[in-house]
C-alpha cells in the first residue's frame, strides 16, 4: 500500500516532468532558424512545393496547436515519424524533391526501440568496467582518509576526470587497435566491439564514484557501529565488505541516478567516435538532419528513462537500508 | 555557519573572520593545489604571451613544412615547431595554445554564467518558499531530466554556433545542479536569527536577499564552481569535435582534434599532441578544485 502510493506520486511528477520537457523541446524546435522542409525535399526543389509539404504537414500551424497534436499522439504511444529517414533504412535525406521511394518513413519509435538495446548494452558493460576500476581505489582510500591511498584516489580521479572522452577515445583505438591490434574499434560486428568504448566510458564515470566512494566508506568507518562490530569481534574483512559496503552502497545507487544525463551525453559522443549504432548515434544524425520528431522522440524517452531510473534508484535504496523514507 | 563567526570571535583570536579566506588558506597549504596552481599559471601565460612573442600566425599554411613531428619524434622535426606542425603546416604549439585561450575563455565564462542563474533562481526559490518555489524546481527537475549535451547540440546543431551562443547555451543548459544546492542553503539560511533580525528592523527582501544571504552563501558555491570550469572545458571541446563549437580557422581543441583524427595513420601527433595540452590544463584546474572542495568541507563539517 505504502509503495503504491510513492509509485503513484513519483509517476504522476515523473509525467509533469516529461510534459515539460517535451513542450521545451518543442518549442525550442520551432523557434531556432532551418527549415526541416528545405532539407527534406533537398536544395532543388521549388519554394512552392516547400510551402505545399509544409502545409500538408501542418508545419505552419502556430507552435501552440502543432504541440497538441503531437502530444495527443504521444499519450497513444505515437511518437510520429522521422522527417528525413525512410522505414528500410537505406539512403538518407538530400534525395531530390520528386523521388517517389521516398513516401515511406520511419516510425520514431522503431528507430528508438532498435537502437536503444545497443546503448543498454554499452552502458551496463561502462557501468561493470567502472565498478571494476572504481570500488578497489575508492574503498582504499575511505579506509585510510588523510594517508597515500586517500591522496592516490584524489590523484586518479583527477586524472581521469581531465581526460576528454573522445580525445582518450582516439588514442586507445591508436594504441589498442592499431599498434596492438588487441580488438576491433569502429563500427559494430558482434560483441567485442562494444568492449573499447565501454571502457572509455568506464575512465569517464569512476572518478565520480571514486570520489563518493571514498567519502562515504571514510563517513561509514568511523560510526559507532563499526566500531562494535571489532568488538564483536568481527574480522576486519568481514566487516568492511559486509557492513562498510553495504551501507556506502547508498550513496553511489544515487549518484547514478543522479548522473544519468552526464552518462548519457559521455554515450553520444563516444558512440560517434566509434561508430557505434546505438541511441546516441541516432541522435547526432537526427540534429545534423534536422529531424525535429526523432530528436523530439529521444528527449521524450530519455526524461522518461531519467524519471524510471531515479524511482528504480529510490526503491532500490529503501530496500538496502529500510531506515530511509520514501 | 558564519553567524558562529561572531560569537566565536573573542574565544579564538587567531580564528580569521572571513569564511572564503580561511578556505583560501587551507587549499593553499596543500601541495595538489601548488602544483596545480603552478602549472596552470605556467600554461596561460604561455598561451597569453607566446602567440605574440613567436609571432607564428596559427592559421597560416606553410605547405613546405607541413607534417613536420615534434621534437626527437620521427624524421624531419625542427627546432621552430616544438610539437611539429599539421597537414597545412601550421605550427601545432601556437594552434593549442590559441586553443587554451578559447576554451578557458568559455569554460570560465560559462561557469560564471551558470553559476549566476543557478543562484538566482535557487535563491529566489528558498527564499519565497511556497508556490514559487514548487515552478521553479519543478523547471529545474526539467530542465536537469534533459541531458545537457543533447540540449546544447540541437540549439547549436539547429542555429549558427558562435562565442556567445556557445556561453549562452552551455551557461543555460547547466545552472540546474547550483539551484538545487542555492534553495536549500537559503531554506536553511532564511530561518536563522540574523535574517528574522533584518526583517524585524524592517528590511526589504530584496535588501535580505542580495545584501545579506547572497554574500555569504555564494563563495562557498563558487569555490565549487573552479572544478565545473574544466568540465565546460570538455563540453566546448566536445561541441568543438562535433563540429558545433568555435568553427574554423580559429582554432580550438576540439577542432584541431577532429582535424587530426583524418591523418592519425600517418601523423598521430595532430590529434594527440592538443589533447595532452588539454588533460594537462584540466588535471591542475581539478586538482586545484578537488583540495578547495576539501578545504570547504573541512571547514563547513563535510558538508
Amino acid at each position: 500500500m505504502f509503495i503504491l502510493r510513492f509509485l503513484a506520486r513519483r509517476l504522476f511528477q515523473g509525467a509533469i516532468i516529461v510534459f515539460l520537457v517535451s513542450a521545451l523541446i518543442f518549442t525550442l524546435l520551432r523557434v531556432v532558424p532551418g527549415d526541416p522542409v528545405r532539407l527534406m525535399a533537398g536544395g532543388m526543389a521549388p519554394e512552392a512545393l516547400i510551402e505545399q509539404i509544409a502545409t500538408d504537414m501542418g508545419l505552419r500551424d502556430p507552435i501552440w496547436q502543432q504541440f497538441g497534436r503531437y502530444i495527443g499522439g504521444v499519450v497513444q504511444g505515437d511518437l510520429g515519424q522521422s522527417f528525413v529517414r525512410p522505414a528500410n533504412g537505406a539512403a538518407v535525406g538530400g534525395a531530390s524533391f520528386d523521388d517517389t521511394t521516398r513516401s515511406e518513413r520511419a516510425e520514431v519509435l522503431t528507430l528508438i526501440a532498435d537502437t536503444a538495446p545497443m546503448t543498454l548494452q554499452l552502458a551496463l558493460l561502462a557501468m561493470g568496467f567502472a565498478l571494476v576500476i572504481a570500488v578497489p581505489i575508492g574503498v582504499w582510500g575511505g579506509l585510510r582518509p588523510g594517508g597515500w591511498p586517500d591522496r592516490m584516489a584524489l590523484y586518479l580521479s583527477s586524472l581521469f576526470v581531465s581526460l576528454p572522452n573522445f580525445w582518450l577515445g582516439i588514442v586507445l583505438a591508436l594504441v589498442l587497435s592499431v599498434k596492438l591490434q588487441l580488438m576491433p574499434a569502429i563500427g559494430y560486428k558482434g560483441f567485442a566491439y562494444a568492449i573499447l568504448p565501454a571502457l572509455v566510458l568506464a575512465i569517464e564515470i569512476a572518478p565520480f564514484l571514486i570520489r563518493t566512494l571514498t567519502v562515504s566508506v571514510a563517513g561509514v568507518m568511523g560510526q559507532n557501529f563499526i566500531d562494535i562490530a571489532r568488538v564483536r569481534g568481527l574480522t576486519r574483512d568481514q566487516i568492511v565488505f559486509r557492513h562498510a559496503l553495504k551501507n556506502s552502497s547508498i550513496p553511489l545507487l544515487n549518484l547514478i541516478g543522479v548522473q544519468f544525463s552526464m552518462l548519457l551525453g559521455g554515450v553520444l559522443v563516444i558512440e560517434f567516435i566509434f561508430d557505434y549504432p546505438g541511441l546516441g548515434l541516432l541522435t547526432i544524425n537526427a540534429v545534423m538532419q534536422r529531424d525535429f520528431p526523432l530528436i523530439q522522440g529521444i528527449a521524450i524517452v530519455t526524461a522518461a528513462a531519467f524519471v524510471l531510473i531515479n524511482i528504480v534508484v529510490d526503491l532500490v535504496a529503501t530496500t538496502i537500508d529500510p531506515r530511509l523514507e520514501y | 555557519m558564519s553567524s558562529i563567526d561572531i560569537t566565536a570571535a573573542p574565544a579564538e583570536p587567531l580564528r580569521e573572520r572571513k569564511v572564503s579566506a580561511r578556505i583560501w588558506r587551507l587549499a593553499f597549504a596543500s601541495i595538489e593545489f601548488r602544483i596545480g596552481l603552478a602549472v596552470l599559471v605556467l600554461l596561460i601565460a604561455a598561451a597569453v604571451l607566446y602567440p605574440s612573442l613567436s609571432g607564428i600566425d596559427p592559421v597560416k599554411m606553410n605547405i613546405k613544412a607541413k607534417l613536420t613531428p615534434p621534437l626527437f619524434m620521427g624524421e624531419g622535426w625542427a627546432w621552430s615547431h616544438p610539437l611539429g606542425t599539421d597537414q597545412l603546416g601550421r605550427d601545432m604549439l601556437v594552434r593549442a595554445l590559441v586553443g587554451l585561450r578559447y576554451s578557458l575563455l568559455i569554460g570560465v565564462s560559462t561557469t560564471v554564467l551558470m553559476l549566476l542563474v543557478g543562484a538566482l533562481v535557487g535563491l529566489f526559490a528558498g527564499y519565497f518558499g511556497g508556490r514559487t518555489d514548487m515552478v521553479l524546481m519543478r523547471l529545474t527537475d526539467a530542465q536537469l531530466s534533459i541531458p545537457m549535451i543533447i540540449l546544447a547540440i540541437t540549439i547549436l546543431g539547429v542555429s549558427r554556433p558562435t562565442i556567445p551562443s556557445i556561453i549562452l547555451v552551455l551557461g543555460l543548459a547547466g545552472w540546474p545542479v547550483y539551484a538545487r544546492v542555492m534553495r536549500s542553503t537559503a531554506m536553511s539560511e532564511r530561518k536563522k536569527e540574523y535574517v528574522r533580525g533584518a526583517m524585524v528592523l524592517g528590511a526589504t527582501d530584496w535588501r535580505i536577499m542580495f545584501a545579506l544571504i547572497l554574500p555569504l552563501v555564494l563563495p562557498p558555491m563558487a569555490f565549487v564552481a573552479v572544478l565545473d570550469i574544466a568540465r565546460m572545458m570538455i563540453f566546448e571541446s566536445v561541441l568543438g569535435f562535433l563540429g558545433l563549437g568555435v568553427q574554423p580557422p580559429t582554432p580550438t581543441f576540439g577542432n584541431i582534434i577532429a582535424d587530426g583524427r583524418k591523418y592519425l595513420m600517418n601523423a598521430w601527433w595532430i590529434a594527440t599532441m592538443p589533447g595532452v595540452f588539454m588533460v594537462l590544463v584540466l588535471t591542475s584546474i581539478n586538482l586545484m578544485g578537488a583540495s578547495l572542495e576539501r578545504a570547504r568541507n573541512a571547514i563547513y563539517g563535510g558538508a
